[in-house]
């Protein structure tokens, strides 16, 4: 095949174009990152993180944690560490797993704290 | 005579405790999505809520920053441009379920539910339809509502103003338990 200047031309544009287009498509249409290859910004305990959150809440949404505590009650969707953080899993299947009487260790994402049942709330958890 | 006031106030005191059911994972979901282009929509499975079975009052809390989207770069543009998440992080609603009567549901019942929702710190009054049904020990409700994006002043830029409805329908799913 004997192309011609101005069609190889033609082609690269229209490739380079096609490709450029994707790229932003696929930039656009990201999912949100995973909870799983985010930095933690606060390792220890609950009791410690409790101190923290009460010093400035604010300051705190949004941020990832891995805590570890006393299991205080399981139920369908979660845990509840030291009674007063409420650790909603990303998987419930792993709770079957859970011995309530060992202590345990989660990463999650801090959402805020709950004045309607006081108590701190954590979403997307997983079991380290 | 004291020691009977006495029994009788703690048992009293007991069935109100018991009187409250709640969630902690309730199930928020808005919508304000165009026919035809990409779905602007979002769930919220955090969303606490508690509801009194003698008086039928409703308190329900959520935290805005946690709306799960398909896409984050949409999910970004919800926090920051639109709802100011870090100003205001939690959406708050306070109200009567009418007439409610834990004994008469079984299949599925319908109230009027009214009170105040509080988005960006505006309040605005909301009455809809609110359905009740009960499954083993759960208590299950259901609603959904309209409200518009200028009742809580949230500015939609002239670019996307084609893509976003100005018109967002709410819906609820909570799924409560006995508070013990």
């Amino acid at each position: 095949m004997n192309l011609s200047k101005k069609n190889k031309l033609v082609i690269i544009i229209v490739l380079v174009i096609t490709f450029g287009v994707s790229a932003i498509y696929a930039y656009a249409m990201q999912a949100p990152a995973k909870i799983e290859s985010k930095k933690a910004d606060f390792i220890g305990t609950s009791d410690q993180l409790l101190i923290k959150i009460l010093e400035d809440p604010a300051a705190w949404q949004d941020k990832i944690v891995v805590i570890s505590g006393k299991v205080t009650s399981l139920d369908d969707k979660g845990i509840l560490l030291s009674a007063s953080i409420y650790c909603q899993l990303k998987d419930t299947t792993v709770l079957k797993k859970i011995n309530p009487t060992n202590d345990i260790s989660l990463k999650g994402r801090i959402i805020g704290y709950d004045d309607l049942l006081e108590e701190l709330k954590l979403d997307q958890c997983i079991i380290q | 005579m004291k020691k009977i006031l006495l029994l009788a106030f703690l048992f009293l005191s007991v069935s109100i405790v018991a009187q409250k059911y709640y969630t902690k994972t309730g199930k928020t979901q808005f919508k304000a999505s165009v026919e035809a282009f990409e779905p602007v929509e979002a769930t919220n499975n955090s969303t606490t809520a508690i509801i009194n079975t003698a008086s039928g009052e409703i308190a329900s809390l959520l935290f805005v920053k946690a709306f799960n989207f398909r896409v984050a770069l949409m999910q970004e543009h919800f926090n920051e441009n639109y709802m100011d998440a870090s100003k205001y992080p939690k959406a708050t609603f306070k109200g009567t379920v009418v007439g409610f009567n834990l004994s008469e549901i079984s299949d599925t019942k319908k109230y009027i539910l009214n009170g105040k929702l509080t988005v960006k710190g505006i309040e605005k009054e909301i009455e809809t339809f609110a359905l009740f049904s009960k499954k083993e020990d759960k208590l299950l409700m259901q609603a959904s509502f309209e409200v518009q994006t200028s009742d809580f002043k949230i500015k939609i830029p002239k670019i996307v103003r084609n893509k976003i409805a100005g018109t967002i329908t709410i819906s609820l799913a909570y799924e409560f338990i006995e508070k013990k």
